[in-house]
């Protein structure tokens, strides 16, 4: 056929807006990256007239780096905590809300709503439910629950906690929608098929629940770990990385090296390696949930 | 751990042999009791939100979560007038902001998506990984040298420099993403037929290809216009404080103000949070939607 080997009318100016998106996507996420990979071998320093090529010593400080450590330390920690109680949660919360009458479907909406809200909203709101005097400690006090307020956000342990906690909260009404949706999509003769096999209710749930929810819990695991990895917001409203940094995440570290401290050189090799990271993790882990996806 | 029993107990009711009818009804009702506890429980926070932005700071701390009784609406006045009108300015610039990105980022992700199909596999894959890394680079990463561009540019803490951040960034991953897995099902006879009739190429992709991504689209707006209005750390380290606020970052200003006057806390809060929560439960369904194409395949 002719049609297939004529050049198209159009294919340039198709052609132009294409090479235009990919362009910006150059210039805003591929240069960045290349600029900080190199300034990450300087020791830049706005405040300095000039920054001189120092090759690897950036890298050679970060393992002396405590700051670092802990927050890069704290970050992979919340990171793999996180994930997994957002998506048990997730699961949890989905076999509770898989039914179809009103008030059902009506919980399912409310349930995603942490999503909507910013991290900021989140972490104010928060901030004031964990508060020494806030809402928690009025409740756990006048249940008996605890014979005094706690300090939830007072202590770099229950800090950490806290953030975790309210990460959890966030996350999980976006691990609950998809594994609602992906509940919906196990056909109900899987279950009377192994209820003639003589299959009991945690032999259904680990044999064909669980394995059938696969591609649901890959998305929720893999946007649980992206936002994990990033967190930046809501902590920034909910502690400010404190008490003693002890909240610090690594992109907050990467924020303050940068702006406040103005180490931009060192900044970068910090960017760098929270990038490296990233990568490693996101790619292990999708790679293998594809797989257990794919061994069904 | 109540929660976990009454749920293991009434999992499939259906099909669960049930000796008596009687039995059956019972779980039923715990499970829904269960169910509307614990959802209760989540939102609770959203709910707090919502009464203490209608109560006096007397109301509030005598007891924060009894409803408002009688509602004031005190907080919100006092939150739309302050003098700096931090909540109309910064409402304002984010739906500038949002509505700029979104309309330059769709066009450019469905266009990009669509002359990707006609380009070689090899070429595509390269270019599709380039985008996807896209997705899992934590901002922070890239804000610096992305300042350092836009200042090049001259175009640091403005609001051009912080759409144009926006539309090279991130979001346009997301959008071709999408895109370019809508495409996937979008038969090529389709638009072979098309050629046949004489279309160009720009003409297909605008008047046969676009109206069939529309699902699509509808999932790019939605997704990509809450996480720009969501956004924080691009406003405030691209804008910076001197260019005005949009709604997350005056948000931020604003409430560091008040770390004792909850009432004002509540206000401001309720307002700045009314407007994505209003166009969720409004377009919950294409919400929905938009999550669980990749959940259920």
């Amino acid at each position: 056929m002719t049609t297939r080997a004529r050049p198209w009318r159009g294919d340039t100016a198709l052609g132009a807006i294409a090479v235009l998106g990919i362009g910006l996507y150059i210039v805003f996420i591929i240069v960045p990256l290349i600029m900080s990979a190199w300034k990450s071998l300087t020791d830049e320093n706005p405040l300095l007239a000039h920054s001189d090529f120092i090759g690897l010593a950036n890298y050679q400080d970060m393992a002396h780096d405590d700051a670092l450590i802990s927050s890069l330390g704290f970050t992979l920690v919340m990171a793999a905590v996180v994930t997994v109680a957002a998506n048990a949660a997730g699961i949890g919360f989905a076999m509770l809300l898989n039914r179809t009458s009103l008030s059902f479907r009506m919980m399912r909406t409310v349930a995603f709503l942490p999503q909507v809200l910013s991290g900021v909203i989140v972490g104010f709101v928060w901030r004031y439910i964990l508060a020494q005097d806030g809402i928690l400690n009025a409740v756990l006090v006048s249940t008996g629950l605890s014979s005094r307020p706690i300090t939830w956000l007072g202590s770099p342990l229950l800090a950490r906690f806290s953030v975790g906690l309210v990460a959890a909260w966030v996350l999980t009404g976006f691990t609950t929608v998809v594994h609602l949706a992906a509940l919906q999509s196990i056909p109900v003769e899987m279950y009377q098929a192994a209820t003639v096999d003589g299959a009991g209710r945690w032999q259904q749930f680990r044999r064909i629940t669980l394995p059938m929810l696969a591609p649901g819990t890959t998305i929720g695991v893999t946007l649980s770990l992206i936002t994990m990895l990033k967190l930046y917001d809501i902590i920034v409203a909910l502690t400010s990385g404190g008490p003693a940094n002890s909240t610090e995440s690594t992109a907050l570290y990467i924020i303050k090296l940068a702006f406040t401290d103005d180490r931009f050189g060192y900044a970068s090799a910090v960017a760098m390696l929270l990038l490296a990271v990233s990568a490693v993790i996101a790619l292990s882990v999708t790679g293998l949930l594809r797989r257990r996806e794919v061994d069904l | 751990m109540t929660a976990t029993t009454v749920r293991r107990r009434s999992t499939a009711p259906s099909i669960a042999p049930a000796p008596k009818p009687n039995r059956r009804l019972w779980v039923s009702k715990g499970h829904a009791i269960a169910a509307g506890l614990l959802t209760l429980a989540f939102v609770s926070p959203i709910y707090f939100t919502i009464v203490n932005a209608f109560k006096t700071q007397d109301q509030i701390i005598r007891d924060p979560s009894a409803p408002p009784a009688p509602p004031t609406t005190q907080n919100l006045t006092d939150a739309l007038g302050r003098a700096d009108r931090i909540i109309q300015v910064g409402l304002a610039n984010s739906a500038v902001t949002v509505l700029v990105s979104v309309l330059l980022i769709i066009p450019l992700g469905a266009a990009l998506s669509f002359w990707l199909t006609r380009r070689s596999a090899r070429f595509r894959r390269i270019v599709l990984a380039g985008f996807a890394a896209g997705l899992m680079i934590p901002p922070a990463v890239v804000l610096l040298p992305t300042i350092r561009i836009l200042t090049f540019l001259q175009l640091d803490h403005t609001y051009a420099g912080l759409i144009l951040a926006n539309v090279g960034g991130g979001y346009l991953s997301f959008a071709v993403f999408v895109y370019s897995g809508f495409l996937r099902a979008v038969p090529s006879e389709l638009v072979e037929a098309a050629a046949i009739d004489g279309a160009g190429l720009l003409r297909t992709w605008w008047t046969i290809v676009m109206p069939l991504l529309r699902p699509a689209t509808a999932t790019v707006a939605i997704f990509l216009s809450l996480w720009i209005w969501n956004d924080f750390m691009n406003p405030q380290f691209i804008l910076g404080p001197l260019r005005g606020q949009t709604i997350t970052t005056g948000l931020y200003v604003s409430l560091g103000q008040y770390t004792t006057n909850y009432a004002q806390l509540f206000g401001v809060m309720f307002l700045a949070a009314v407007i994505p929560v209003a166009g969720y439960l409004a377009l919950q369904k294409q919400f929905v939607a938009g999550l669980t194409t990749g959940a259920t395949k």
